[in-house]
């Protein structure tokens, strides 16, 4: 070995080592958490005992647990959905030169610096159902008679429901200063002759938006969705302080019923399962967008 | 710099994008940020005026929108509502410490993964990456109990350790990108002409150079250590070592917080000041340098 060779090995080793006993060890030993009995209140850590698909089949076999499944996923896709459209609306303004771009952009940005535990804080008392300012501005203007309850609703519609709608609604305010910052970057690379041509041809903002800004963007927003949607499946904090997953379940998600599962009930193989499903959902959308970016790097 | 050069000319860009927008759209596009701008700050003036409030106009039905008279007694009573101080102090420094901690390992790492080819490098890399992808919460029973049999529950050894390893993958992989782009590699080229070994070439020629976007580094993976509540709440559960976002998500689930709402809200104020106060410092090379590494990752 030479001494360039032992140099690298020396320089990547501490960062290597703490990824290895924190990312890579924690991850493998769920998986294998998920295959085995780990009933804590039953027995010891030190009688484990292989079971298969015994833990996935007892979940999966909980209605509970199917609707946490589904509100996990259509949770993620609005999140996402809405924090993206903003945001590319958003990032725009922030991008584009006018009078008062400085307070407008510190405005904006101005969630940023709010933790996620606080924001929640904030918006339980926002949407606190007889003191909410939303309830009082809806009453006056004569749009509703009653007060909405935010957070505490159960009526459904559907899979949707006012509390979901509500933590939808904190997740994107919350995500939303992330989201604009990643396209104000990729909006800047796109080169300003483009946009010089669609004049030229006379192009409308909404036709440059859509012929210009969007296609350019791509590479950009494949990441950006990819990554939001990898962690709206794992996201944990604003359904657990705000609701805890209730009214009747309706807002809970994965990362909830595991964390719930196992530190509430001690039920660690079933919280490991469901956490494998949740790796198992991340790594769709990782294929999906590795195959997308393979078939990009073809064109 | 680079990175700076680009939002300079950004401005420019817009302009040409936006020159010939008739008086409805320009209407539509303003009411549209309007209600943007209502949903993003609403919130936020919320906290404020309510920690101004008495806690009985706090507390009015319907709602009082301005204080009569505002009043600092909320942030006075928040620090005996719950031990504030502490809670931040215990924040700041478990934050600082892995920050720094985190930064100057992924520093080296990212480092010899930018510049060097070695055997296994691409597999490091591979691994690192794969790390970054997965959410935390699917790795929180092993990682609990891994601290546990280390003996470091409810230590502040413990939690810095583990911020370190959650913020290193996604801090090498920026700072990869960055000394990618931002590090002319004659640099060390002409140190090593000078007579420097490797480790002398970065410790005396690359790490200066480097600082903003390691930097930049360090204080992104201190505000996601800063903001964390998941791995606070399991690992320093203890009531004088926990972290400021596990005191506030703890009385924010409790019941009965109505009694001291107003004191609740001048507590999230001065529990996001830390953030903001380092945001108004360092936002400038912040998005600089953090977009620098971004482009090429």
């Amino acid at each position: 070995m030479n001494e360039k060779n032992i140099f690298c090995y020396l320089m990547v080793a501490p960062a290597l080592l703490v990824t290895a006993l924190l990312g890579i060890y924690p991850m493998l030993a769920s998986m294998v958490m998920s295959f085995q009995s780990y009933d804590l209140l039953a027995g010891q850590r030190d009688t484990i005992e292989w079971v298969g698909f015994e833990n996935y089949r007892t979940i999966l076999a909980d209605d509970r647990f199917l609707q946490t499944i589904s509100q996990t996923v259509i949770f993620t896709i609005l999140a996402v959905g809405i924090v993206v459209s903003m945001g590319l609306f958003l990032a725009q303004v922030v991008n584009a030169k006018f009078r008062g771009r400085a307070v407008v952009r510190t405005l904006i940005f101005s969630p940023w610096f709010v933790p996620p535990v606080v924001a929640s804080a904030i918006w339980m008392w926002l949407l606190q159902t007889e003191r909410s300012p939303i309830n009082a501005v809806l009453r006056d203007l004569g749009w509703t008679s009653g007060n909405i309850r935010f957070l505490t609703d159960p009526e459904t519609w559907g899979p949707f429901s006012i509390p979901m709608m509500s933590v939808v609604a904190v997740r994107v305010w919350n995500g939303l200063p992330f989201v604009i910052i990643f396209l104000l970057a990729g909006l800047q690379s796109i080169p300003k002759s483009l946009y010089e041509a669609a004049d030229m041809d006379g192009a409308g903002i909404l036709q440059k938006f859509r012929h210009v800004t969007l296609p350019m963007l791509r590479p950009v927003l494949m990441v950006l969705l990819a990554l939001l949607f990898m962690n709206g499946f794992g996201h944990f904090e604003m359904n657990y302080i705000m609701t805890q997953g209730g009214p009747r379940n309706l807002t809970n998600v994965l990362a909830v019923w595991s964390y719930q599962e196992g530190f509430a009930f001690f039920r660690f193989d079933n919280a490991a399962a469901a956490s494998g499903i949740i790796l198992a959902m991340t790594s769709v959308i990782c294929a999906i967008y590795l195959r997308l970016q393979y078939k990009d790097d073809l064109r | 710099m680079t990175a700076t050069a680009g939002l300079r000319r950004a401005p420019e860009i817009a302009v040409s994008a936006h020159r010939h927008i008739d008086l409805l759209t320009r209407i539509v596009i303003l009411m549209v940020l309007a209600l943007l701008l209502v949903f993003i700050l609403l919130p936020l003036f919320w906290m404020l005026k309510s920690s101004f409030q008495t806690n009985f106009e706090v507390q009015a039905i319907p709602p009082v929108w301005l204080p009569e008279n505002p009043s600092v007694e909320p942030y006075d009573l928040a620090g005996q509502l719950i031990p504030l101080w502490r809670y931040i102090a215990n924040s700041l420094y478990v934050s600082t410490a892995a920050a720094v901690i985190a930064a100057a390992l992924s520093a080296m790492a990212a480092y010899v993964l930018a510049r060097f080819r070695f055997p296994g490098a691409t597999l490091i890399l591979a691994l690192i990456l794969l790390t970054q992808l997965i959410p935390s919460v699917t790795r929180i029973f092993p990682v609990y109990f891994l601290i546990q049999d280390m003996g470091l529950l409810n230590t502040f050894s413990g939690m810095i350790f583990a911020y370190v390893g959650f913020s290193i993958p996604f801090a090498v992989l920026l700072l990869r990108g960055y000394f990618q782009t931002s590090c002319p590699p004659e640099l060390e080229e002409a140190a090593m002409m000078d007579g420097c070994t490797y480790f002398g070439a970065f410790w005396r020629v690359i790490l200066p150079v480097s600082l903003p976007g390691i930097a930049a580094v360090t204080v992104f993976t201190f505000l996601n250590a800063w903001n964390d509540f998941l791995w606070a709440s399991l690992l320093l559960s203890s009531g004088e070592m926990k972290t400021i976002q596990v005191g506030i998500g703890e009385f924010a689930t409790e019941s009965g917080v109505s009694n001291y709402q107003n004191a609740f809200m001048a507590a999230c104020v001065i529990s996001t000041l830390p953030a903001l106060i380092l945001f108004f410092f360092v936002q400038r090379w912040l998005v600089g340098g953090l977009t620098a590494g971004a482009v090429k990752t």
